[in-house]
Parts: C-alpha cells; sequence; structure tokens
C-alpha cells in the first residue's frame, strides 16, 4: 500500500486552546466519578483503565514515539512494586517517598539495561528486552532473602497521609487509589504530549524512522534512546508501585510477568494506535474492559449491563477466563490484519471519510 | 588559503580487504570538488569515514584543522560538516517540514524557529509547496531535494553529497545542479560523489578519481579528463563512444 500524498496527521503545532480546554474537562469530570458511584466494582474498573494508560502512555514513549519495541518493561513495573512496598513492609517508608525512589530505582535500571540493549536493533533488541526483564523475574524469585521469592510481599497496611493541619489522606477503600492512578494517567498522557511538541520529541522519532539518518543530522541516538527509556522506565515503575499498593500483595509472577505486563504495555499501544497521543488511552479501555470481562465477568452484572440470570457470564467463567492470553492474540491479530494504525487511525479514517463526503455539512479541512 | 578539509594518507580495511588505500587530498573552501570512479572505488566508504561513519583504519581526517578521526556522525555534523545518503533516507512517516525541522533543531530548541528554518529550505530546493505532506509519499526526485533541503538546515559549513542525481531525470538532474552551483555562489564548499560525467566537469573545480580504493588522478577537469591514466582506467569508454 502506498503512502498518501498528504499527512493524515497534521503537523505539530502548539497547543490548541481547545484541546486543551476539552482535555482539562475530561480529568475533572473524571475527578468527579467517585463522588457518583460507590460501586467498588466499577471504581475497580477505573483504576485498571488508569493504570492501564499510565503503562501504554510510558510504553508508547520509547515504543511508539522512539520506535524501540522493549517487550521488558515488567522489568521496571516489578521493580517499581517491589521498591514501594519492601520500603514500607521492611522499614517503614511511606509510599508517596518509596514511589519517588521508585521511579528514581528504576531510571538508574533503564541506564543498565539501556547500555545492554541500545547496541541491537530491530528483533534483536526486542528479543535482549524480554531477556533482560526475564533474567530479572528469575533473580527476584531466587533471592529470598531480599524479596522473600515465590512467597510474595503482603501488604499490612498504609500509613495515613498528612496533608497540612487538616487534610488527611487514609487508604482506605478505592477512592484515594482511584485519584493516585488518575494522577498518574494525567502525568503520563502529558508526558506523550509534551514528547510530541517538543525538539525531544522530534529527535525520538527521527531515531525511530531511521537511526542512521538522524545520526548523520547531529543526533545523538544512544542518548536520546536512553533518555525516552528512562522517561518510559520511571513512569511504568510509579504504575508499578500504585498497583502493589492498591492490590496489597505482589509476587515476582504478577508484577514481573512477561505476557500480563510486558506483552499487555505492548498491545495496549498496538490496539489504541502506537505513537499517538490518544492511542495508549482508547487500547488501555479496550484491553481493560476485556481483560476484566474474561477473568471476572460478574462485573457486567453488577453493573446492571446483563442480567442475573445471564448465560453469557456462565460461558465466559467456565470456557474463555482461561484462555484470556488466546482471546488478546485473536484481538491482535485483527488490529494488525484491519488496523495497522490501531484503533485511533480506524476512528480517523473514518472521520476523515465522514468529512469529505459529498453534502457533508462540515466544510473540508483547510490544508495545513 | 587553508583547506577546510585535510584527507591524509587515509585508509580503510574490511579485513583484509581494502575500501580505501593511502587516499590524499584537500578541499578548498567555497570550492566543489568532485569525487569519482567506478561502482565499488571506494567513494561512499571515503564519505562514510570522513563522516564518522567508520574510523579510517589508518591516516588523518582534518575539518579546519581538526582532527576528525573517532568523532561520531552526529559530532561530525554539529561542527559543520554534513552528509546525504546515496540511498535516500527519509523519515517516511514524518511531513516533509518535520523532516526539515529535525535537520534545523541541531541549531536551535525551538521548534517555531526551526519551522522557520525549515520552510527558508524547503524554498531553497523548492519543495515548500509540499511541507505538509508525508516524505514517505514523494516520489524520487522530491526526495532528494528533500535529503538536500534536511541537511542544509543543519546549517554546514562542508557538504558531502552522494550521488544526489541518481535516479533523475534530465530536468530533474538540471535543478540539482543550479542548486549547487547555487549553493557555491552562496559560499558553501562542497564535495559531490556522481556518476554524471557532463554534471561532474560542469560543476567541479578540482576532480578526484578513484580507483579500486585508491587515488589515481587529481586536478582540474581538463586535467583529469586528459590524464591518460584515467582515461585508461576509466573515462576511456565514454571518450571512445
Amino acid at each position: 500500500m502506498r503512502a498518501p500524498p498528504v499527512a493524515l496527521r497534521r503537523p505539530a503545532r502548539g497547543f490548541s486552546t481547545p484541546a486543551l480546554l476539552a482535555y482539562l474537562t475530561v480529568i475533572a469530570l473524571l475527578a468527579l466519578v467517585p463522588q457518583l458511584t460507590h460501586k467498588p466494582s466499577l471504581l475497580h474498573l477505573w483504576i485498571m483503565v488508569f493504570l492501564a494508560i499510565s503503562q501504554g502512555a510510558a510504553w508508547n514513549v520509547i515504543g511508539g514515539y522512539t520506535g524501540q519495541y522493549s517487550v521488558g518493561h515488567a522489568a521496571y513495573f516489578g521493580l517499581g512494586a517491589y521498591i514501594t512496598m519492601l520500603l514500607l513492609e521492611m522499614h517503614q517508608v511511606p509510599p508517596w517517598y518509596g514511589l519517588g525512589l521508585a521511579m528514581v530505582g528504576a531510571v538508574l535500571l533503564s541506564v543498565i539495561i539501556g547500555a545492554i540493549t541500545f547496541r541491537l536493533r530491530g528483533p534483536y533488541f526486542v528479543l535482549a528486552s524480554i531477556a533482560v526483564a526475564e533474567i530479572i523475574r528469575l533473580a527476584a524469585l531466587d533471592f529470598r532473602d531480599f524479596t522473600r521469592g515465590a512467597e510474595g510481599i503482603l501488604l499490612s497496611g498504609i500509613p495515613p497521609l498528612q496533608l497540612g493541619a487538616h487534610l488527611t489522606i487514609r487508604f482506605v477503600g478505592k477512592q484515594p487509589f482511584f485519584y493516585a492512578a488518575l494522577a498518574l494517567a494525567v502525568l503520563a498522557v502529558s508526558s506523550n504530549w509534551v514528547v510530541q511538541h517538543t525538539k525531544l520529541g522530534y529527535y525520538f522519532q527521527a531515531i525511530r524512522e531511521d537511526q542512521d539518518a538522524a545520526h548523520s543530522l547531529g543526533i545523538n541516538p544512544t542518548l536520546h534512546k536512553s533518555i525516552a527509556l528512562a522517561i518510559s522506565a520511571a513512569l511504568t515503575a510509579a504504575a508499578g508501585a500504585i498497583f502493589g499498593l492498591y492490590v496489597r500483595f505482589i509476587d515476582p509472577n504478577i508484577v514481573f510477568s512477561l505476557p500480563d505486563v510486558s506483552v499487555q504495555m505492548v498491545l495496549i499501544c498496538i490496539i489504541g494506535g502506537i505513537g499517538t497521543i490518544l492511542g495508549p488511552v482508547l487500547g488501555a479501555v479496550v484491553l481493560v474492559l476485556l481483560s476484566e470481562t474474561l477473568r471476572n465477568p460478574g462485573w457486567l452484572v453488577q453493573v446492571g449491563v446483563l442480567g442475573e440470570d445471564s448465560t453469557l457470564v456462565d460461558f465466559i467463567e467456565q470456557r474463555l477466563s482461561s484462555a484470556h492470553v488466546l482471546v488478546y492474540g485473536v484481538l491482535v491479530v485483527i488490529v494488525i490484519l484491519f488496523a495497522p494504525d490501531g484503533l485511533l487511525g480506524v476512528l480517523r479514517k473514518g472521520l476523515d471519510r465522514l468529512r469529505r463526503r459529498p453534502g457533508a455539512s462540515a466544510a473540508p479541512r483547510a490544508a495545513a | 588559503m587553508t583547506a577546510i578539509l585535510e584527507i591524509k594518507h587515509v585508509s580503510k580495511f574490511f579485513g583484509g580487504l581494502s575500501a580505501n588505500s593511502d587516499v590524499s587530498f584537500d578541499v578548498e573552501p567555497g570550492s566543489i570538488t568532485g569525487l569519482i570512479g567506478p561502482n565499488g572505488a571506494g567513494k561512499t566508504t571515503l564519505f562514510n569515514c570522513i563522516t564518522g561513519y567508520y574510523p579510517p583504519s589508518k591516516g588523518d581526517i582534518l575539518f579546519k584543522g581538526e582532527r576528525m578521526n573517532g568523532r561520531q556522525p552526529d559530532q561530525v555534523c554539529r561542527l559543520g560538516m554534513a552528509r546525504t545518503w546515496q540511498k535516500v533516507r527519509p523519515l517516511a512517516k514524518m511531513t516533509v517540514v518535520d523532516n526539515v525541522m529535525v535537520g534545523a533543531l541541531l541549531r536551535t530548541h525551538s521548534l517555531r524557529v526551526a519551522r522557520e528554518v525549515a520552510m527558508e529550505r524547503l524554498e531553497v530546493v523548492k519543495l515548500a509547496d509540499k511541507a505538509g505532506a508525508l516524505a514517505g509519499g514523494l516520489p524520487i526526485g522530491e526526495r532528494k531535494k528533500l535529503e538536500v533541503a534536511r541537511v542544509l538546515a543543519t546549517r554546514p559549513e562542508l557538504l558531502l553529497l552522494d550521488e544526489v542525481m541518481g535516479g533523475l531525470n534530465p530536468a530533474e538532474s538540471e535543478e540539482i545542479i543550479l542548486l549547487i552551483l547555487e549553493l557555491k555562489r552562496l559560499g558553501l564548499t562542497q564535495v559531490v560523489i556522481e556518476h554524471d560525467m557532463k554534471a561532474i566537469m560542469r560543476m567541479s573545480d578540482r576532480i578526484v578519481v578513484l580507483n579500486s580504493g585508491e587515488k589515481l588522478a587529481e586536478g582540474t577537469p581538463q586535467e583529469v579528463a586528459h590524464d591518460p591514466e584515467v582515461v585508461a582506467a576509466y573515462l576511456g569508454e565514454a571518450v571512445h563512444a
């Protein structure tokens, strides 16, 4: 298929005011959700979506914009969770400090992993990223004295956070985690926006398109890939930390998981649309709804989408829940075959077609 | 006048194979130097050595009197020596103006400034009307122009052009020749690899002939064209044709 002569994407310009207003409105509306519903299953779903958005947007910085398809981001996710949980359980370090240390730790780890894997390109980089993450997972299983191995870490409690004289946040129920996960998602999506609208993003994308050409234009590829990976790793570690604190139990096979963390982060972007700001958001919503439905279809009943006696719930529980990786696989094949630019690409094409239809009320967009 | 680029006894070996052996020549500021030779003569290898993609096995490369050996391509470009690629390398999924902005961002952090510089360079190569198009969708002639605009945006003092006319039709080649001469008029030093003899004779102040990795001859276009060794080794067939 030949590339279209005219750009589908408008060249990046300054942030338009309507887009900024829309973004802020969405954040404000989301912040109201816990005031409107107290259904734990629904809040749980939102938290998982926000964490998935954070992870997808984090991966997007190195995978989407810089073109380095890391399939080993569980290393940073797990490291973030472990640093925060271990510091809290063993040394009573409050998690908001732990989270910061987790991000710093992930950046340091990313420098080491980058030094090893950035010598490689294409599929060799992918394989190396998987190998390094698996080594870390196995190390976490084996160093029992330090990590408690497969036994995992069970959180006994989170101390309340005292903000000023009057505000005390108690980490009970789902609400505090809802806001923590929302804040991280906002940070991660904003980081993608910053990347796309600064010199850094131009350099990342130049490396993605052609590393040798970028090098000849005065870009240091190793330095810029390392910067991209550091940003990505820090955000991923923060997601891991909040995840651990939220579910209160982690073990190496959960937070360092290749299919459930590393691959899932890539899938979020592929399904939504790689290298775009909204792609990971879209991909996260789809993938979380899918995975939560496969794992625990009961939420559909609780929310009222399905009736109590729905046979669909039984079918999913009995037949599909253990096959969720298979379902992902089928979904990825469908997306790659029919929507190589992800769901966002499909939406954009649909909108463009509507605009171009003769007699449509909207005037054709002026050339950029 | 001191040379802007000095190639001193440069050799490059790949295992036992020597791609360049003991090549020396100087490039004067503001001049156009043609680099010619049959396929496999080592022209592109020499470009790769000069711009930091390969370290030379022996010899020195001096740019503005500074030793370039061992410097990375990005450092070489920052110092003011930029190259284009024989096989064009557009940043396919970025727009034409974004491609050129990547070059311009070497000298500024501001996207606004970079966009202005990029549009100026696109005007120079007459590609401004395609600014919003995706680079991957351009035909070959425009890709070559984009390659030149992008490298010009890095504000080079010395430009190394690797077969920018390859694959172009005569009208497009003529445009590129005029562009190269215009850049010379603006004071830019250029080293040009080209297979089109007529074009190279017309543009070059001096010509360096490589054959099997060695420098066969050097001189003005007239001197080179009448050098019996060059005629025998390379131009022979062209002269008799």
